[in-house]
């Protein structure tokens, strides 16, 4: 058997043997660089497989009113979520689900975009807030509808409804731009407060999210909970918001076109009731609002979305007579025997300024004027008085500033022209016919309700007061710096104003004793009334078509003998006063008789 | 003569390479083991089947051993031919199972054709080679050209990529053990990889697909290339100790695919990490150090090339299979030797042991080289 090709099979056998030793060496090497060399990246990729993390959203904190109603409450809702990202698997899913919910063919693209823009997503909510049929529905096809399960969530609910909508605002699903600054809006299903109270209180309303960690198999059903860190629930807030009066005021306000009212307890600050009209229903908003009631709302002319209490910026009109006359009596320029004539006009270069009453006042001194409301005494007295001090005390009864809410969304500021605002922003030189318009509340003169609501409550109240929303204790807030005497004086005007015969809201009075209020009317004209329409004995707007009539304005409190309710109340385009009055009436007669039915 | 038979036997029994069982029954555990944590834990599910194959098997095994080789030497062209004529045989009457026609049903047993050519190219080329002259000249190559081929197409019509591989790349092997020149070696190198764009034209969409994937897997994460990144993950996740048996998360949550069979070896690597891998692997390559010590104190050619065709076959297999499940080689279905679960591979795999150790056995056996012609 020794031949010569013996050697030459053994050489070669040796040689298949070392090849084989190679090949095996490779595999080796190869088994080193996935398990030892890529070991942990592969691990990552493994446990990414296996776990889907799933965010448990915090149940956020409810609000109440100050007698403990709720105004914004937690309901429990069920919603649909999607555990997958296998593109055909989802589009067979939702093929599925479309025979059981329902699902618009927008919708179904909708998500199948969002799945495709977002890579590693774990969870999608599909719908929220399913119907009790669309869930035994769902559970009873689990099997056919991979990567989908049925989560038990919840939903916000206004129970108020429109009722005070604007001030409690609104939760949504969270923009883009919003999530972008904060990681955690990303989370599917978190809402977060778009306006309102909900808005203001979001840090505290809103809670910590938690998460629950699953093992998931290759169809991504679940085969076991690993973890779970629970979520923390967002506090609750009790308001000092009366939820009665504020549905008795929405209700009184809703007879008019547009109009807004505040309420604001005189004693320590506590926004009772704030009101815009029209309103809307802030439940629509939570489940996303469609299309249609969007547009709808955005298109309305008279503004609902708008909350006008605190950013509708009017011009005061008459109502800062008041203030006027408190600062003509504070200067000195005045006291309360000072007289004027009224004409019915005056001159100031060659320029005609009326009063309201053509034919003129007669002598007038402070008290009348008030009450009756001459121009020509306030124009006379503001001359002397000077912007600059007229300004210091618009500011100082809160004109301007914003109404104190500080950080509440949508709050504007006033505006109190001076002679550096006029400077700076007009470029122009302030004139005496400036002062003269901002006397009587036109002009440049802007001012919010809420803001008008803190200066009569500082003026009734004789304290430096700021709003509150929420609070139980009793604040400290330090004296206004007025004589007593002369803000006496404002408040016996006050009172005449609807308890005398001769008071411009006396038709309007409380007439029950101990309930009395006292105010001030005030109408601001939204155009000018051109010396054509005058001659011809137009100085009322009522004809006019609605946006070019006058505002209607009425600042009050009650009861007279003991102040604890300050009101505003603006009734837009009213073409008078009288409408506000009636509102401010009811609203103040309500808001007492709930604190003795609360006495009770 | 007949009174002696008996004694014969218990005398070859004694004689035959426990060494290669015990590897084998060691391998073959391990393979149990695996099976049982790939069922969840579940013996019934797949491993006692297996056992029971193997028991089956090893009988076999040691009835081909204990046989005489001459024997073989005699009928291995009738083997070949029956074989032969059974693998064309499919391609009429075939049975579709798992989208190839690899199955005769022979109404007791399913028998793949293909599984014993494994075997019977090996006799065949042995034989030929064994009455042939060393080294082979040139013009004697067109016979073993012939027996390869034959086998081979109907394989990859049926279509079966693994197996052609298989016995191709035997069969290159014997050939090259016969002292074919190295420059013919390179010559049809060169002319496969030019034929090969026309080749390609005749493979399935799915093949294709396999292959395409292999290159890129990440291009077709969703199926195809699903698999092997599966694997991949599923392996290089279980780093140098494992996750622990019945701890392999990819494979129990189902992200492994066929990890009772094709990537049982992945389930291995998972659990057992890579002192895991590298144990089986050097329990191969024992076997296959063993396997080299017969083909090299075997004393009569045939012995020695049908020792080296079985131990190429195993190889091969090994080779195939984990190169595959590591995503070095196309996803082309070729079992674990002994670890998978499945019959038809084992029993080849195990006729194979069972002819090495008939090699061992008849070792120092001389037959004289035949020289009838062509043959």
């Amino acid at each position: 058997m020794v031949e010569k090709g013996d050697t030459q099979f053994l050489r070669r056998a040796l040689f298949l043997g070392v090849l084989q030793l190679v090949l095996i060496a490779i595999l080796l090497g190869r088994m080193y660089y996935l398990q030892i060399f890529e070991g942990s990246y592969y691990h990552l990729l493994a446990e990414g497989n296996r776990i889907a993390t799933r965010p448990l959203l915090p149940l956020r904190g409810q609000m109440y009113d100050r007698n403990g109603i709720l105004l914004a409450q937690n309901e429990t809702s069920f919603r649909l979520v999607l555990l997958t990202d296998k593109k055909d698997e989802i589009e067979e899913t939702l093929e599925t689900l479309s025979s059981l919910i329902m699902l618009s063919p927008e919708e179904k693209e909708e998500i199948l975009k969002t799945t495709q823009k977002k890579r590693g997503l774990d969870s999608l909510i599909i719908k929220d807030n399913l119907s009790w049929h669309e869930v035994s529905a769902i559970e009873l096809h689990a099997a056919d509808l991979p990567g989908i399960s049925v989560e038990v969530g919840s939903m916000r609910k206004y129970p108020e409804n429109f009722r005070g909508a604007h001030l409690m605002g609104y939760v949504a699903a969270p923009s883009e731009k919003e999530q972008e600054g904060d990681p955690m809006l990303a989370i599917p299903g978190l809402k977060v407060g778009k306006v309102g109270l909900e808005k203001f209180f979001e840090a505290r309303l809103r809670g910590i999210p938690g998460h629950s960690a699953f093992e998931v198999n290759a169809r991504r059903k679940i085969v076991r909970e690993l973890d779970q860190v629970a979520s923390v629930p967002g506090g609750d807030i009790q308001l000092t918001l009366d939820a009665r009066l504020q549905g008795y005021a929405q209700e009184v306000l809703s007879a008019y076109e547009s109009a807004s009212a505040v309420v604001i307890d005189i004693r320590n600050g506590d926004v009772l009731a704030l009101v815009s009209h029209p309103s809307f229903d802030p439940n629509l908003f939570p489940q996303g609002i469609s299309r249609k009631d969007w547009h709808e709302l955005r298109d309305n002319p008279y503004v609902p979305l708008t909350n006008k209490a605190i950013s509708g910026l009017f011009p005061p009109g008459s109502t800062i007579k008041l203030f006027v006359a408190l600062a003509a009596l504070q200067s000195g320029v005045i006291d309360k025997t000072s007289t004027v004539y009224c004409p019915g006009y005056i001159y100031v270069g060659d320029h005609k300024f009326h009063c309201w009453r053509k034919e003129g006042h007669g002598t007038v001194n402070v008290s009348r004027a008030l009450s009756e409301s001459c121009d020509v005494f306030f124009y006379e007295v503001a001359k002397k008085v000077g912007i600059e001090r007229l300004a210091a005390l618009f500011q100082d009864v809160g004109i301007g500033e914003g109404g104190g809410l500080e950080g509440f969304p949508h709050c504007k500021k006033g505006l109190v022209p001076t002679k550096k605002w006029k400077k700076e922003k007009k470029n122009a030189k302030w004139t005496v016919s400036d002062t003269i318009q901002t006397c009587i509340g036109q002009g440049y003169m802007l001012t919010t309700p809420l803001e008008l609501a803190v200066a009569i409550a500082r003026l009734v109240g004789r304290k430096r007061l700021t709003p509150r929303l929420e609070g139980q204790d009793t604040p400290f807030f330090p004296n206004m710096e007025y004589d007593a005497k002369h803000l006496d004086l404002i408040l016996e005007v006050m009172n005449a104003t609807s308890n005398t015969p001769a008071g411009t809201a006396f038709r309007w009075r409380i007439p029950i004793e101990g309930k009395e209020m006292g105010g001030k009317t005030g109408t601001s004209q939204v155009r000018r009334i051109t010396m054509q329409q005058r001659q011809a004995g137009q100085t009322k707007t009522t004809h006019l078509p609605w946006k070019y009539r006058e505002h209607g304005l009425f600042l009050g409190y009650a009861p007279v003998h003991a102040p604890r309710y300050a009101v505003v109340v603006i009734v837009e385009h009213a073409g008078g006063a009288s409408l506000a009055v009636q509102a401010a009436r009811d609203i103040l007669l309500k808001a007492q008789l709930f604190e003795t039915e609360n006495a009770l | 003569m007949k009174i002696d038979v008996l004694p014969v036997l218990f005398q070859k029994l004694a004689r035959i390479n426990w060494g290669i069982f015990c590897l084998v029954l060691l391998i073959s555990a391990i393979g149990w083991g695996v099976l049982i944590s790939a069922g969840g834990g579940d013996i019934h599910l797949w491993a006692f089947k297996q056992i029971i194959r193997f028991g089956v098997g090893v009988l076999i095994m040691f009835a081909l051993a204990l046989t005489d080789l001459r024997w073989w030497l005699h009928f291995s062209y009738i083997f070949y031919g029956l074989s032969l004529l059974l693998l064309w045989g499919v391609e009429f009457s075939g049975l579709i199972g798992m989208g190839a026609q690899r199955w005769l049903d022979l109404y007791i047993i399913q028998v793949q054709p293909s599984e014993l050519m494994k075997i019977a190219l090996v006799m065949a080329l042995a034989r030929y080679f064994h009455s042939q002259p060393f080294p082979i000249p040139f013009y004697k190559l067109f016979v073993p050209f012939f027996l390869i081929m034959a086998p081979v197409i109907p394989v990859l019509r049926q279509p079966d990529l693994g197996t052609a591989m298989i016995l191709v790349m035997v069969g290159g092997t014997l050939l090259f053990l016969a002292g074919v020149s190295l420059w013919l070696f390179a010559v049809a190198l060169i002319g496969a990889s030019a034929i090969s764009p026309i080749l390609w034209s005749f493979l399935h969409e799915y093949q294709k697909k396999r292959i395409l994937t292999f290159f890129d897997p990440s291009q077709d994460s969703l199926s195809a290339g699903y698999h092997i990144t599966q694997s991949k993950i599923a392996l290089g996740s279980g780093g140098l100790w494992g996750k622990g048996y019945m701890q392999g998360t990819q494979a129990s949550l189902n992200f492994l695919p066929a990890k009772q069979t094709d990537f049982i070896f992945t389930l291995l690597c998972e659990e057992w990490g890579f002192m895991g891998g590298a144990f089986l692997l050097s329990l191969y390559l024992f076997l296959m150090v063993m396997c080299f010590r017969i083909i090299l104190t075997s004393q009569n050619t045939f012995g020695r090339f049908v020792a080296a065709g079985m131990t190429m076959t195993f190889f091969l297999y090994v080779f195939i299979n984990i190169a595959m499940v590591m995503g070095l080689l196309p996803v082309v279905g070729v079992p674990l030797p002994l670890v998978s679960y499945g019959g038809t591979a084992m029993l080849t795999l195990l006729m194979g042991m069972g002819f090495l150790l008939n090699v061992s056995l008849h070792r120092t056996l001389k037959i004289p080289r035949l020289s009838i012609g062509m043959f």
